[in-house]
């Protein structure tokens, strides 16, 4: 097993509020198959050790799928090899490697302290429409209505976003299409999610506006950085729903 | 008449809206391109009173009057409406972002990224271009003006730049509009990138053409 | 080595399960059930803490049936709860597959899988509904797996010898977790959900007997606050992380359960913890969590450890490749000990006899402690890409974390804590035996009984929150006045003060060794001494050494920070002591119960072929402890099992 040493450029900021600053740290004698989260609980072990108040990062289920880990390391969202920060391993990097590591960037992502950011916005585009609106209990046979596997496998694709950010900090524009168009290319795709279609739509893209986050300028990097693989596909579609569902609304065309 | 008026009004402020008239209107543009291309084209032709650009560009002076000021009253609104919600929808990304410390790029094209630089500087040329040839030129001498334009080097270059700046535009732009207006899929998407390179190529390497060849005397 | 002698009472609260045949007992109830009019429900608060499964499906029907509602959650979004890593599928008695499936069925499997030592009326009861939960689930849109004709596909799963398994990919409880939280949004948006994430509720306040609010903390602010409600719901989860590797999240904890046990919940069967066989072995001290591989792998993979202690050490070693071992030198134990279920042994069995192998100095990976699952056989009968088309994103998942191409060497696996059935007792309610406190999903005891079978989690999380409580909580709520109780009460405020002093005195202690390594130190001691195979000694010698570990953290721990603002330090720090305050009676219960029965196998208890030797005549009950005090043990109380509706048999899987 080798090791590695490393050196750490890391954004610390104490609170909202503070001015934050990148910090310097050595990592010394990392087992190349630990994970990039381990790594870091390395780091900090050491640190606590010295009295040094420790990298505050989020974190939680570390095996890819809860969407609570999000650093920006060298740059780019979760590294850029199309998996979650707590799935990266440090066999990635070399030995004498410099990794700059700051927290998911983005106005509508405020930052907490040091690499955590509350990335509530994205809760509130769901709250807008990115749901459909049955009561428990009223639901009918779940094989009354046949899906087409072709669409359920789309639909399913879009669904699989694990909501983590990573759309919005690589994005130039801090664009939050690819979270938004995913979840509703999801739902407006299943006969389920049909009737609110074009309510969804208008809703969950005002919702996102309002929120403050960029516009979609077609550089794809959302998906280059998605650990999930969201297919860009979903904005073409977004997009197109989001003319018809304006249209509907103002003549009441294709509602 | 109302909900026609609220929802118009909420397109047009919302981000999909404006991005899908910026590419409506690049579309127009891109379309005067090629029309624009063509005319030029016919700098290489020649009938026994002169060049072929001659007769076209009096051909175009020739419209009646309204129909004239109309193409360029629209080309001017479609024009305008491009610029000015690109410049806008810039703005406000610019604000929605906060900045790296250490940048990194996966995917996004240099030409995707300088959209505003490339546009601005096509809109400098574009003054200076309606400056020299429209306000300036005369048509039936179409011919002559190009020619001795383009033999100050100076000007040849500086054409040569604006277009490269326009091929950069081009190449992310065409691809763009597919996405923007809801055609982009995961199976056509490469077609529409080759597509987008081949026009941005064809289109600049045929304005190109016009300079190079007066500096190398195939015109003169 | 002394006996220990727990103080038992003969007082039991009512279990509340309905008379008459088990087919009419949930009907029969909900027919009977108080009602509460609509316009009268948002006037009671209901109080949730954890949105996965169970809290956030109990909170969105709530919220919809009107009820006031306020969760919270510690993470930073409702759509992160722990329930979102569940692979394999969801069950439900259906029948699409016209395989002979049926509420009956699915009731006594699971009963039977748990070893019986489930409660046949809730068990039943989760049969029935889990139809109710596909049908909802899909109405949410939750992509499930499809054939070509548009309808609903089905696997088979964990043990069952029918297709009855719904499934997402490799993703289900990701989507229905997102149904269920997706559900929750849109009663936020309506402002029928007050939503309180990155918070963590630290206590339970208990006013005149009654559960009638939490004390939690602010994890950005660090701010103490207190909520009061008409009644709390608890879903706060499993203990896993007890063993401290496991298959469970990093933040997932017993604090909250532990503080009601404290207050006067009984815990039910602690015992009950689910080791899964499939898991990454651990590969260094470093490590924080296991990474769980489907347990579908065993349906084309073969376990195997080499026959001889020599060849084992030179694999440790890196001398040789386990590509190179010839047949004659493997030793397939699963097939060779239960050769009609072969690999594909239930949970328990499969993780022992991995134990076993190991500590006969078998095993492999650097730590001695992992078997082999090949897939040589498999690639060479069905080629590749079948291969790849059935597991290709978990190959690419284990190459991913540890560098090894599973089609050229075979995968390490080593079972790993990954489930608890035990829990807060609850009766038929979903009630603990303090009044208004209900608990539901991982973090109550009562579906599962002794072991836990493949996609019943998900089931009964869903169960709980969408149909169960609905309908019980009403018969809690109509006893009590709506808003009587506030924060003003004095309680409240005395819960806080107890809070704020508990995280001043171990900010205070000021020492040297971190949260994490304290709990490194008590996951090592509770999976050596009460993990897969447990005897009257390794418990007693766990109950011996917990005292010192405990001591140890309050009188040597080190917190840095402050208690204002986010500090990870102290948010661990309060996990590990909760966990220190649990960890022994865990091993009580397991010293207690002196039978092996599914999950709990207590080596002095087998039968000669080294199967668990169950003992219904003395432990057919559910084991549910009340706390006494820190240094005091606790006190047992028994509720009685009985079985009219299943034949008591002994589990076989040969």
């Amino acid at each position: 097993m080798a090791t590695l040493n490393l050196t750490l450029k890391v954004w610390r900021q104490e609170n909202a509020q503070a001015q934050g600053r990148i910090e310097t740290y050595q990592a010394k004698n990392i087992p190349d198959e630990a994970s990039f989260l381990e790594m870091l609980d390395i780091v900090n072990e050491e640190l606590v050790h010295e009295g040094k108040e420790p990298i505050h990062f989020d974190h939680d289920c570390r095996e890819g799928i809860c969407g609570m880990c999000s650093l920006t390391i060298n740059g780019v969202p979760h590294g850029g090899k199309k998996v979650t920060t707590c799935q990266l391993h440090m066999r990635q990097f070399k030995d004498g490697d410099t990794i700059w590591i700051e927290p998911f960037r983005a106005k509508a992502f405020p930052l907490l302290r040091d690499l955590i950011v509350d990335r509530s916005a994205l809760d509130k585009i769901i709250a807008a429409g990115g749901f459909v609106d049955i009561r428990t209990g009223s639901a009918p046979n779940a094989n009354n209505m046949p899906v087409r596997k072709k669409t359920a496998d789309a639909a399913f694709d879009a669904a699989a976003c694990i909501g983590c950010g990573a759309c919005v900090a690589s994005c130039k524009n801090s664009s939050a299409m690819l979270f938004t168009s995913a979840k509703a290319a999801h739902l407006n795709l299943l006969p389920q999610g049909y009737p609110e279609k074009n309510k969804r739509v208008l809703a969950m893209v005002r919702q996102m506006d309002a929120l403050g986050f960029g516009n979609c300028t077609n550089q794809y990097e959302c998906e280059a950085a998605c650990p999930k693989g969201v297919s860009v596909d979903n904005i073409a579609k977004l997009n197109r729903d989001y003319m018809i569902a304006c249209a509907s609304e103002a003549i009441g065309v294709f509602s | 008449m109302n909900d026609i008026i609220t929802t118009a009004c909420k397109f047009v402020t919302s981000s999909i809206g404006r991005k899908i008239l910026v590419a409506l209107t690049g579309a127009c543009l891109l379309l005067f391109l090629v029309g624009h291309l063509a005319g030029n084209m016919t700098i290489y032709g020649t009938t026994a009173e002169g060049s072929w650009i001659d007769v076209y560009a009096t051909g175009l002076h020739s419209m009646p009057a309204w129909l004239l000021w109309a193409i360029r009253l629209g080309l001017l609104a479609v024009f305008a409406v491009h610029v000015l919600l690109a410049l806008v929808l810039k703005y406000e990304n610019y604000n929605a972002r906060t900045h790296y410390q250490k940048e990194g790029t996966l995917k996004a094209t240099l030409s995707s990224r300088t959209m505003v630089i490339t546009g601005v500087m096509i809109l400098c040329f574009l003054l200076l271009h309606l400056w020299q040839l429209t306000l300036n030129g005369d048509p039936a001498n179409c011919y002559e003006h190009v020619v001795r334009g383009f033999q100050n080097p100076v000007s040849s270059v500086a054409y040569i730049v604006a277009i490269c700046c326009l091929f950069m535009h081009v190449r992310h732009g065409v691809q763009s509009v597919m996405q923007t207006l809801g055609l982009g899929t995961r199976k056509v998407r490469p077609l529409y990138n080759i597509v987008a390179v081949l026009f941005a190529l064809v289109v600049c390497a045929g304005f190109i053409s016009i300079p190079l060849a007066v500096l190398t005397g195939i015109l003169h | 080595m002394k006996d220990i002698k727990f103080p038992e009472s003969d007082y039991m609260p009512d279990s509340c399960i309905p008379d008459g045949p088990i087919e009419q007992k949930w009907t029969k109830y909900k027919r009977e059930a108080k009602l509460i009019n609509p316009n009268n429900r948002r006037k009671y608060t209901v109080l949730i803490v954890g949105s996965g499964l169970a809290g956030g499906s109990a909170a969105a029907t709530l919220a919809e049936l009107g009820y006031n509602v306020k969760c919270f959650c510690y993470q930073d979004s409702p759509r992160r709860a722990h329930s979102i890593a569940a692979q394999g599928g969801i069950n439900a008695a259906h029948n699409y597959q016209n395989d002979g499936d049926s509420v009956y069925r699915l009731f006594y499997d699971t009963v039977k899988g748990g070893d019986f030592r489930a409660r046949e009326a809730n068990v039943y009861r989760l049969a029935e509904v889990s139809c109710d939960i596909i049908n909802q689930c899909v109405a949410q849109g939750v992509p499930f797996g499809r054939e070509y004709g548009g309808l609903l596909d089905n696997r088979s799963f964990g043990g069952a010898q029918l297709k009855r398994t719904f499934y997402s990919r490799g993703q289900t409880g990701q989507q229905l977790l997102l149904g269920c939280y997706q559900a929750m949004e849109k009663e936020i948006g309506k402002g029928h959900i007050e939503m309180h994430p990155r918070t963590e509720m630290m206590d339970l306040v208990v006013v005149d007997g009654h559960a009638k609010g939490i004390v939690v903390r602010d994890l950005v602010t660090g701010e103490i606050k207190s909520y009061a409600g008409d009644t709390v719901l608890l879903a706060t989860g499993g203990y896993g992380r007890v063993f401290f590797l496991s298959t469970n999240a990093m933040g997932c904890n017993v604090g909250a359960a532990c503080a009601c046990w404290k207050k006067g919940a009984y815990f039910a069967n602690p015992c009950f913890t689910q080791i899964h066989p499939t898991c990454i072995p651990v590969k260094g001290d470093y490590q924080s969590k296991l990474t769980l591989m489907s347990e579908s792998l065993r349906n084309d993979g073969r376990i195997w450890v080499p026959k001889s202690r020599e060849t084992a050490e030179k694999i440790r070693k890196g001398e040789m490749k386990a590509s190179d071992v010839p047949e004659s030198e493997r030793d397939y134990y699963l097939e060779r000990k239960y050769p009609s279920f072969g690999n594909l042994a239930p949970r328990d069995i499969s993780s022992r006899a991995a134990k076993e192998a190991c500590d006969d100095g078998r095993g492999v990976a650097t730590t001695g402690r992992g078997v082999f699952l090949d897939f040589k056989d498999s690639i060479a009968r069905m080629g590749k890409e079948w291969i790849d088309g059935q597991y290709g994103n978990l190959f690419e998942m284990y190459e991913e974390i540890t560098d090894v191409d599973p089609h050229k060497e075979p995968m390490m696996i080593y079972p790993a804590s990954h489930y608890t059935m035990g829990g807060l007792w609850v009766d038929y309610n979903l009630m603990s035996s303090i009044p208004g406190l209900h608990v539901l999903g991982e973090a109550n005891f009562s579906d599962h009984g002794a072991n836990r079978l493949g996609a019943s989690a998900l089931m009964q999380g869903l169960s709980d929150g969408y149909f169960v409580i609905s309908s019980t909580l009403p018969t809690y709520l109509t006893t009590q006045k709506p808003g009587s109780v506030t924060t003003a009460a004095p309680e409240f405020k005395e819960a806080e003060e107890a809070v704020k002093a508990r995280i001043r005195k171990m900010m205070d202690v000021k020492g040297t060794r971190t949260p994490d390594e304290i709990h490194r130190e008590l996951g090592k001691l509770i999976w050596e001494d009460v993990g897969m195979g447990r005897t009257k000694e390794s418990l007693m010698d766990a109950i011996e050494k917990l005292p010192a570990i405990r001591d140890e953290f309050w009188n040597n721990v080190k917190i840095v920070g402050s208690t204002e603002g986010i500090n990870m330090e102290l948010e661990k720090a309060w996990r590990v002591a909760a966990f220190l305050d649990f960890a022994p009676l865990l091993c009580y219960d397991a010293l207690a119960r002196e039978e092996s029965c599914g999950a709990h196998f207590r080596l002095e208890h087998q039968l000669a072929d080294g199967e668990a030797k169950r003992d219904d005549e003395h432990f057919a009950y559910v084991a549910c402890w009340e706390y006494k005090g820190t240094d005091q043990l606790p006190v047992l109380h028994k509720e009685p099992l009985t079985f009219d509706n299943v034949h008591l048999a002994i589990r076989s899987y040969k």
